[in-house]
């Protein structure tokens, strides 16, 4: 199973302006639930203390949305170190099956892309590219099926987004009182919840999902940090597994 | 507010911190090419990661939340990402009003 692959060189990469404008437009609808969601991080971040260029800072530092609200959550002055840290780490540990998935599409890319690549695999941009890499598959097989440009179309106009209203948040979110009276937190389950309806393929993937959310609420329950999404996901792979 | 060293610092840890989730699964899987189980495998994935990020929501939501993301799910039944989102604040903020204000 180990192809150790001596010959291959980096695959020459053109660069395609209307990918990446592809990228954005894929973006858009994202762009608006990741505005509310970004504002109340900035508004939850000033009642740490935050001003909006400290915020804006960590996001673009980070670049991952749920550690950075984990993180603010437990700010204190002084912030324990280790603790964040630790916790940024079990949140974001899914990030591994992320880039384990998307391996085999980069592999032979030049390092600088590979690398710039990894550094933007948030959750929705992973997820659109990976949609985007088995559509076409599925259409040809002379396609290379990972777009760099389509992906930086996406990672970019959702960084800036993220981090300008992460900012903005910071400045205003203070004269709004509490932002959950306003509904905006739902944004974020209802852009999962939409982007998880057009994964759906077959009828084959219910029981994976399923066993997925059962393993998921019950690892929430009983271990720390961000495990539920490790062990929810790997419940789901196994399912695949034992059935085929 | 005056800036500490420690919290810059923090802050660049944590970025070197999710950095490394992210390059991690890579650099475990970048030399194994994958047989048709473990493609399978992978290819259920994301919907998994998906669901299993969103489980939480279910279970800590306040009733209105919980009633939000009912609507939310049928929305996106019928509707794109941009509706699915707006129904989904709107519900919430109506459902967590009524229950405020009327029980």
């Amino acid at each position: 199973m180990i192809s150790s692959n001596p010959g291959s060189l980096p695959v020459p990469l053109t660069h395609s302006w209307s990918s990446f404008c592809e990228g954005i437009k894929t973006a858009l609808p994202i762009v608006l639930g990741f505005i509310p969601v970004a504002f109340m991080l900035g508004a939850e971040a000033a009642q740490k203390d935050f001003n909006s260029l400290l915020i804006m800072f960590l996001t673009m530092v980070n670049f991952a949305g749920g550690s950075e609200f984990a993180a603010i959550e437990l700010w204190s002055s002084p912030p324990a170190v280790l603790f964040i840290l630790f916790v940024t780490l079990m949140v974001n540990s899914r990030h591994l099956i992320m880039g384990a998935t998307l391996a085999p599409y980069i592999k032979n890319l030049p390092k600088r892309i590979k690398f710039t690549t990894l550094f933007f695999m948030a959750d929705e941009v992973w997820a659109l590219s990976m949609q985007d890499i088995q559509r076409r598959s599925v259409q040809a097989s002379t396609l290379a099926p990972f777009r760099f440009d389509f992906y930086m179309g996406i990672g970019i106009t959702l960084y800036i987004t993220w981090s300008t209203f992460a900012g903005i948040g910071a400045h205003y979110g203070n004269q709004l009182g509490d932002l959950h009276q306003y509904g905006l937190h739902m944004a974020f389950p209802a852009m999962f919840i939409a982007i998880l309806f057009s994964m759906w393929q077959t009828k084959s993937d219910a029981l994976p999902w399923a066993i997925s959310a059962l393993s998921a609420a019950v690892a929430f329950y009983v271990l720390p940090g961000g495990w539920y999404v490790i062990i929810g996901t790997l419940s789901g792979m196994l399912t695949v597994y034992i059935r085929s | 507010m005056i800036v500490s060293s420690t919290t810059i610092l923090l802050i660049i840890g944590m970025g070197l911190v999710t950095y490394a989730t992210r390059v991690g699964g890579y650099l475990l899987l970048r030399n194994y090419s994958l047989n048709k189980k473990q493609a399978q495998m992978m290819q259920i994935a994301p919907g998994c990661v998906f669901i299993s990020i969103i489980v939480p929501e279910f279970l800590t939501g306040t009733t209105g939340d919980i009633l939000a993301l009912c609507v939310t799910i049928i929305a996106a039944l019928k509707l794109g990402m941009l509706g699915t989102i707006i129904i989904a604040m709107c519900s919430a903020f109506t459902f967590n009003w009524l229950l405020l204000n009327l029980f």
